[in-house]
């Protein structure tokens, strides 16, 4: 019994080992159970079938898109989808082995660059021209990513404009004649292109006002998405373009950022407490956010992001004072956090987002109001000067070429003081300190040396004491000399005089009866 | 304090008939300009107070919103604080760019204030287009009339040569301060109105709203990165 469970631990079928396919050869756990040739064209096959499938998918994209968009089929779009999803339906169970998520990832990897283009372009036609310059740019990855993005936004688009039926139509007809339009404009300046798309958003919403019969909130909904799929379009070419030096001040600006690294909080008067775990979280915060800014394409969620900065800020405050912060104290505080974070390519997040935004979200509204703090943040750094912190010039200058940190400071009243020597006084602390650290090395040298010698003196004490203790042995041993009395070996009673005087052995007595 | 105050006339009857038919809302900027300490912060608290739905009711008070009825239209006040210390001068210009109003605020019980005020104007006047932003004079802290440096009589003096509307008020006691927003409501409406396309429409879009018609998305599940 024992035997045959201990076999069956060890025992592994010969036909387990071979290949699936019967082919004779062995197989491989790791590919499904077939041998490498086997494996081979089965993964050729899979793989022939997923490009097929993906050029089925981009196929029923477009048809559907079109469908959607052609003047007297736009109430049959639905029933054509559902149509065309079936037919895919065999292909992808005949995949087998490959889960869902495995098919994704096979899909991602295996799906040519031709077919991502082809794919993610709204109409093979008309995009044509942009999609292949993206597709020149030299990381694949990334631009597989960023179209990823962008074909997200156009389906998301189109699903909206579904729901408003003609002008729908017209309005995505419109959105994609302006992006070809605006792709062979790409010698103009950067505020041509701002006009140029400026007078899109205001010929749009004038549309869309006559349409909605002067009622706004359908216009700024549809405004919202008309932005965002045409900024996402257009992010590459417009952002931070070569015919601006936008380049030049991001550097410039991120270069003076650096070079006041040494600007405290108590110089810009903030009121953050930032020993209240819950402040320098909030800071950390409104940092991320601000630096996530560039992250996002959408002028709209770059606006979100400084937004969400702000809010950072204001709770911060209000936790560091117990009350709601006014502008006083936001302004300051923004340009604190600029500093602490000096975001990404400020300067030209902010001018695309000037050039490219619907100019009435940048003059009202709460997301307005920030990118304003924002924007007087950048200007005030840009001219920051001694004044404005309250230092003396002499002490700005060190401290900007580096000779002095206020960082070391030991009492923060040194630099509010003014005057040089207030600088001085700054710089000292930290040389007081190195002096102090010093004395304190010497006195632990001294010290050491004391120990070492004291050491010393145990060391030689230890020796002496069993000199003396040697001396001693040998002075006793000299006094009493060792003697050695020879003595004959005898039996135990054999010295004993006075055996005669013992009673007799006892002597076993029996008594009768 | 400020309750007891006397009802704005005819505020009442306005705000009621403002819940009996849907009136168009229409958005109006107004920024708070004076130097740090006049009060500018308590005067848009107290402008905030009564509002229906504030934004961001308890964080802060550089960003408020107030809502005010008028018997034709409802206007939606959005109030911009600006910082008001001296080294920010140089930025604030940003602030005002499209304002419909703009409120300069002195404290009546510092002169230095009041001289603030007057470079402000020039500064106001070199960069606005004119007639554009309807201007006041605001004499903040009435309530200190025993430390008063500047008299009425100068402020008013100022308003008239500038040609701006002038009033004295008190955050503290909010003291006319509902008073000269009624004023600002009336006069913008009037001057701006909706004629030159001065105003836009407000609406609350919800953002919920877009989130769901984003995820009903039928084609999202298929083409996702990664699981």
């Amino acid at each position: 019994m024992s035997q045959r469970t201990e076999r069956r631990g060890i025992h592994v079928d010969q036909s387990d080992l071979l290949c699936k396919k019967g082919c004779g050869y062995y197989g491989n756990a790791a590919w499904q159970g077939l041998c490498s040739k086997c494996w081979r064209e089965e993964y050729q096959r899979v793989r022939q079938k997923q490009i097929q499938d993906d050029w089925a998918l981009a196929e029923k994209l477009q048809r559907e898109e079109e469908a959607a968009y052609a003047s007297s089929h736009g109430t049959q779009t639905q029933p054509h989808s559902q149509a065309s999803a079936p037919q895919q339906q065999p292909g992808h169970a005949s995949l087998g082995p490959f889960s869902k998520f495995e098919e994704k990832k096979t899909n991602e990897k295996t799906r040519k660059v031709t077919t991502v283009k082809k794919f993610f372009s709204p109409s093979s036609r008309t995009a044509s021209k942009k999609e292949n310059q993206e597709g020149k740019t030299p990381s694949p990855s990334t631009s597989r990513r960023a179209s990823f993005d962008t074909d997200q936004v156009s389906r998301d688009f189109v699903d909206f404009l579904k729901n408003l039926q003609k002008p729908g139509r017209d309005i995505h007809k419109q959105c994609r004649a302006f992006i070809v339009n605006m792709s062979s404009k790409k010698d103009l300046s950067a505020d041509e292109l701002s006009e140029c798309v400026q007078d899109f958003y205001q010929g749009m919403a004038d549309r869309l006002m006559s349409h909605f019969k002067g009622s706004s909130e359908p216009v700024e909904q549809v405004m919202d998405q008309v932005e965002k799929y045409i900024m996402t379009r257009l992010y590459k070419s417009v952002f931070c373009p070569e015919t601006t030096d936008d380049e030049k001040k991001d550097l410039a600006t991120q270069n003076r950022i650096r070079a006041l690294h040494w600007v405290t909080i108590q110089m810009l008067c903030v009121s953050f407490d930032e020993e209240i775990p819950e402040v320098s979280e909030n800071v950390v915060k409104a940092i991320t956010d601000i630096i996530e800014m560039d992250s996002k394409r959408v002028p709209r969620d770059k606006l979100g992001c400084i937004t969400r900065c702000s809010k950072h800020i204001f709770s911060a405050i209000r936790i560091t004072k117990n009350e709601p912060a006014s502008a006083d104290d936001f302004l300051p505080a923004l340009i604190y956090i600029v500093l602490k974070a000096n975001p990404p390519r400020l300067q030209s997040n902010i001018q695309y987002i000037t050039r490219f935004c619907n100019p009435s979200r940048l003059m009202t509204g709460e997301d307005g109001y920030y990118f304003t703090n924002l924007c007087c943040a950048a200007a005030f750094i840009e001219k920051l000067d001694a004044q404005s912190l309250n230092l003396s010039p002499e002490e700005f200058e060190r401290y900007m070429s580096g000779q002095a940190s206020p960082r070391f400071g030991g009492s923060e009243g040194d630099w509010s003081g003014g005057g040089p020597a207030g600088g001085a006084g700054a710089a000292n602390p930290a040389l007081a300190q190195l002096n102090h650290n010093l004395e304190l090395l010497s006195s632990l040298g001294s010290r050491q040396e004391a120990v070492a010698e004291a050491a010393r003196g145990l060391q030689a004490d230890l020796l002496s004491w069993t000199q003396s203790v040697e001396r001693e042995v040998h002075g006793i041993l000299e006094k009493y000399p060792l003697e050695v009395l020879s003595c004959t070996v005898s039996a135990i009673d054999a010295n004993n005089m006075d055996n005669d005087n013992l009673p007799p052995p006892l002597t076993p007595q029996v008594f009768a009866g | 304090m400020g309750e007891s105050l006397p009802d704005v006339p005819g505020g009442d009857q306005e705000r009621g008939a403002a819940f009996r038919r849907p009136v168009r809302t229409l958005r109006v900027k107004m920024v708070l300009l004076g130097g740090s300490g006049v009060g500018k912060s308590s005067l848009a608290l107290r402008f905030g107070k009564d509002e229906f739905r504030s934004t961001s009711p308890t964080v802060g008070c550089a960003y408020l919103t107030r809502v005010v009825h008028l018997s034709e239209v409802t206007l939606r006040f959005e109030i911009w604080d600006t910082a008001g210390q001296e080294k920010y001068h140089s930025v604030t210009p940003l602030y005002y760019r499209g304002a419909h109003a703009a409120l300069l605020v002195y404290d009546i019980s510092s002169r230095e204030s009041f001289i603030r005020a007057q470079l402000w104007l020039k500064e106001l006047e070199k960069q606005s287009v004119p007639g554009s932003t309807l201007t006041w004079l605001v004499g903040n802290k009435g309530d200190l009339d025993q430390d008063r440096q500047v008299s009425a009589q100068e402020g008013k003096k100022l308003a008239k040569d500038r040609s701006l509307f002038f009033t004295e008020t008190s955050a503290l006691s909010g003291d006319q301060v509902n008073e000269l927003m009624l004023d600002v409501a009336h006069r913008v409406y009037e001057h701006v109105g909706e004629e030159q396309g001065g105003l836009t429409e407000w609406k609350e879009t919800l953002p919920e709203e877009m989130y769901h018609r984003d995820t009903s998305n039928p084609l999202s599940s298929c083409c996702k990165v990664g699981p």
